[in-house]
C-alpha cells in the first residue's frame, strides 16, 4: 500500500518535468522537422527526431510501468527500405509515430495538474498530521472560522493531528487514484493500438498456416513411406512365403488353386495400394523432384507434352505437390475434356513465386468451377497461391498456378 | 548363380533371401545401404545383383543410382532392381546404355516365383526384364507414338511381351503361335520401328527403348 501509493507520487511528481521535457522537445521538432521538410535534410532529421521520440516514448513506458507493474509493451513495426525516402513513409505510415507525438504533447497539462495535485494534497495532509510542531510560530488573527480555532489552541492543533492522520489514506488513494488513471491514459497512446495488432495477428495467421500446410506435406511423405515400407512390404513378404508353400504342394494338390488365388488376391491389394499412393503422393516426386515428375507424367499422357523448364530447380515440398498435382489434373482435362493433342508444361521461378502454366491446343470452354479445378484451386490458396483458368471456347486453354515458395 | 541383395526391410531381405537359397542360389552378400551394396559387389563380384530402388540413408532412389554407378564402371555388371512402384523414367535410364543385363520389376513379380526366376537368370545373362506394370504404362499411351503407331495389335501384343525380355521361345509360348510367326513379327517390328540389322540381343532392347522413349 505504502509502496504504490509512493510510486504513484514519484510517477506523478516526476510526470511535471517529463510533461516539460516532453512540450519543449514536441515544439522543437514540429518547428525544426517542418522548417527542414521544404530543404533535402528534412527526411533524415525526420528520421533522427523520430528515433529519439521514440526513445522519449519508451522511458514514458517505463515510467508509466511504476504504476502499471510493468512497462507498457512497444508498439513499433521494424523499419524496412533501402532508401531514406522508404523509411520516413515506413515510419510515418506507421500510427505509433503518431500516437507517440500526441502522447509528449498532452503529458503537459496532464503531468502538471497531476503532479501539482499530488504535491498540494500531500504536503496539506502531512502538514495536519504535524501541526502541533509549528502551527504556533504562524499565529494568524485572521484567519477564518475553522482555521482560527485549528492553528491557534493547543487542542486545536492537535484536533488537526487526528484529522490529518484521518484524512491520511484518502491521501493515499487518490495519490493512487490519479496516478493510475494518467498511466492508464499513457497507455492508450503508447500501446501497441489496432494498427500493430493486426499486423502482428496476419504474421502469425501467415506463418501457423506455412506450419499447417508443411505438416500435411511432411505427413503425406510420411504415410507415402509408411504405406510403402509397411503394409506394401509385408504384403510382399506373405507373398514370398505363399510362393514358398505353393513350390513344396505337389503338382496335383488340390490346394494349389486356392493358393495362386490367394497370391492373386494379394497382387490385387497391391495395384491397389499403389494407386492409393500415387494419389497421396507419387514417390517420383519424393525421389527427383517436380521436374522428373512432371515429365513422368508427359511420358504417361496420350497427348504430346512439352516440358520447359530448369530440371535441376527444387521448391519446397508443399509446393512441388500442389503444383504435381495441378498440372496432372490440368494433362488429364485437356486429354478427357478439351480433344487437345498437344502441351507445353512450363514451370517458372522467380524471387517469391513458383508459375507453372499449361496451354494446349484443345476446344476450351473448360469450366472454372467444375469440382476438379475448384478443387485444385482450394489447394492452391491453401498457399497462399492463385490459378487461373482462361479457356474461351475453341480454345486455347491456359491453366495457371502461381505459388510462393 | 552368386547373387548380392540390396534391400533395407529386413522382412523382404530375408524373405528374398530365402526364396534364392531355397532355389539353388547363392546369396553372396545381403546389404541394406547403397554405399554397402557398392562395396559388397566390389568384394563378391557377384553375377547379379537385386537392389531396391530406394535405400538409405535419403530413402529416394539411391538404389538405382547405384545400380546405374556400378553399370558405369563395369559394363558387365548385371542389375535387377526390384521396387514397390514402376516409374517408366527408371526404366528408361537402365536400358539407356542399350547393352542389357538390366530388369526392372515390381517387388510383386517375386512372388509369381517361377516367373522371377526366370527374369533372374535372363538379366544374369545379359537379357532383360521389364515389369509388365511398365509396359502396361505404356500401352496406356496412344498418339504420337510415330513408329509404334505403324504396329499391328498382334505387333504390339509381341513388342510388350519383348519388352518385358522374353524369348521368342517364350513369346511363342505366351501367345500361342508358331515360332516362324513370332519371327516374322519380330522382323516386322524391326522394319517398322526403322532398326538396322544388327545383333539380334542388341536390337530388341533398342526397340524396346525406341518404345519406351516415345
Amino acid at each position: 500500500m505504502i509502496r504504490t501509493t509512493a510510486s504513484a507520487m514519484a510517477y506523478l511528481v516526476s510526470s511535471i518535468v517529463a510533461g516539460f521535457v516532453g512540450l519543449l522537445w514536441s515544439l522543437a521538432i514540429i518547428l525544426g522537422v517542418g522548417l527542414l521538410s521544404i530543404t533535402l535534410a528534412g527526411g533524415p532529421a525526420f528520421l533522427g527526431t523520430a528515433w529519439v521520440t521514440r526513445r522519449l516514448a519508451d522511458l514514458e513506458r517505463h515510467r508509466a510501468g511504476w504504476v502499471l507493474g510493468s512497462a507498457i509493451p512497444a508498439p513499433y513495426l521494424p523499419i524496412e527500405g533501402a532508401t531514406v525516402q522508404q523509411r520516413v513513409s515506413a515510419v510515418a505510415t506507421q500510427p505509433a509515430t503518431w500516437r507517440d507525438l500526441a502522447w509528449l504533447v498532452v503529458l503537459f497539462p496532464l503531468g502538471l495538474a497531476g503532479g501539482i495535485a499530488a504535491i498540494v494534497a500531500t504536503v496539506v495532509d502531512l502538514a495536519a498530521v504535524v501541526a502541533p510542531a509549528w502551527a504556533w510560530a504562524v499565529p494568524n488573527p485572521r484567519a477564518p472560522f475553522p482555521m482560527d480555532p485549528l492553528m491557534t489552541t493547543m487542542p486545536g492543533r492537535f484536533g488537526l493531528t487526528i484529522l490529518g492522520v484521518l484524512l491520511l489514506p484518502v491521501t493515499a488513494w487518490f495519490l493512487r487514484t490519479a496516478g493510475l488513471a494518467q498511466a492508464r491514459t499513457a497507455r492508450v497512446l503508447l500501446a501497441p493500438g489496432a494498427h500493430r495488432c493486426l499486423v502482428e495477428e496476419t504474421t502469425r495467421l501467415v506463418q501457423t498456416r506455412r506450419r499447417v500446410v508443411d505438416a500435411q506435406a511432411a505427413e503425406l511423405r510420411r504415410i507415402e513411406r509408411d504405406l510403402h515400407d509397411g503394409a506394401q512390404a509385408r504384403i510382399v513378404a506373405a507373398g514370398m512365403t505363399l510362393a514358398l508353400a505353393a513350390r513344396k504342394l505337389p503338382a496335383d494338390a488340390t490346394a494349389a488353386s486356392d493358393v495362386d488365388l490367394a497370391r492373386r488376391q494379394l497382387d490385387d491389394a497391391l495395384t491397389e495400394l499403389r494407386r492409393l499412393v500415387r494419389g497421396i503422393h507419387p514417390p517420383i516426386l519424393t525421389d527427383r523432384g517436380l521436374h522428373a515428375a512432371v515429365a513422368a507424367l508427359a511420358g504417361d499422357s496420350p497427348l504430346a507434352v512439352e516440358v520447359r523448364g530448369d530440371p535441376d530447380d527444387r521448391y519446397p515440398p508443399a509446393v512441388e505437390s500442389a503444383a504435381y498435382f495441378v498440372i496432372a489434373e490440368g494433362l488429364a482435362n485437356a486429354g478427357k475434356h478439351a480433344d487437345a493433342r498437344t502441351c507445353v508444361v512450363t514451370l517458372a521461378r522467380t524471387a517469391v513465386t513458383v508459375t507453372v502454366t499449361l496451354v494446349d491446343d484443345g476446344q476450351g470452354g473448360a469450366d472454372p468451377s467444375g469440382s476438379g479445378l475448384d478443387g485444385l484451386r482450394r489447394r492452391v490458396e491453401a498457399l497462399d497461391g492463385q490459378l487461373t483458368i482462361t479457356s474461351p471456347p475453341g480454345g486455347p486453354t491456359v491453366l495457371s498456378a502461381e505459388l510462393p515458395h | 548363380m552368386r547373387i548380392v541383395i540390396a534391400e533395407d526391410l529386413l522382412l523382404l531381405r530375408d524373405g528374398m533371401v530365402r526364396l534364392l537359397t531355397d532355389t539353388g542360389h547363392t546369396v553372396a552378400a545381403a546389404v541394406d545401404t547403397a554405399p554397402a551394396l557398392l562395396a559388397a559387389v566390389a568384394e563378391h563380384r557377384p553375377d547379379l545383383s537385386i537392389v531396391d530402388v530406394r535405400l538409405p540413408p535419403g530413402f529416394r532412389d539411391e538404389g538405382l543410382r547405384a545400380a546405374l554407378t556400378l553399370r558405369a564402371t563395369d559394363p558387365d555388371t548385371k542389375v535387377l532392381i526390384v521396387s514397390q512402384y514402376v516409374e517408366r523414367a527408371y526404366a528408361v535410364e537402365l536400358l539407356a546404355d542399350g547393352r542389357g543385363g538390366v530388369g526392372y520389376l515390381l517387388k510383386d513379380r517375386v512372388t509369381a516365383l517361377d516367373d522371377f526366376l526366370d527374369a533372374v537368370e535372363r538379366v544374369a545373362n545379359g537379357g532383360t526384364a521389364l515389369d509388365p506394370e511398365v509396359v502396361r504404362q505404356l500401352f496406356t499411351r496412344n498418339s504420337h507414338n510415330h513408329g509404334v503407331d505403324g504396329l499391328t495389335p498382334r505387333e504390339r501384343e509381341v513388342l510388350g511381351l519383348m519388352a518385358q525380355g522374353l524369348s521368342n521361345a517364350a513369346i511363342c509360348a505366351a501367345l500361342v503361335l508358331a515360332p516362324v510367326s513370332v519371327e516374322k513379327h519380330i522382323t516386322n517390328i524391326f522394319a517398322k520401328l526403322d532398326l538396322p540389322p544388327a545383333d539380334d540381343a542388341n536390337r530388341r532392347v533398342l526397340a524396346v527403348l525406341t518404345y519406351l522413349n516415345h
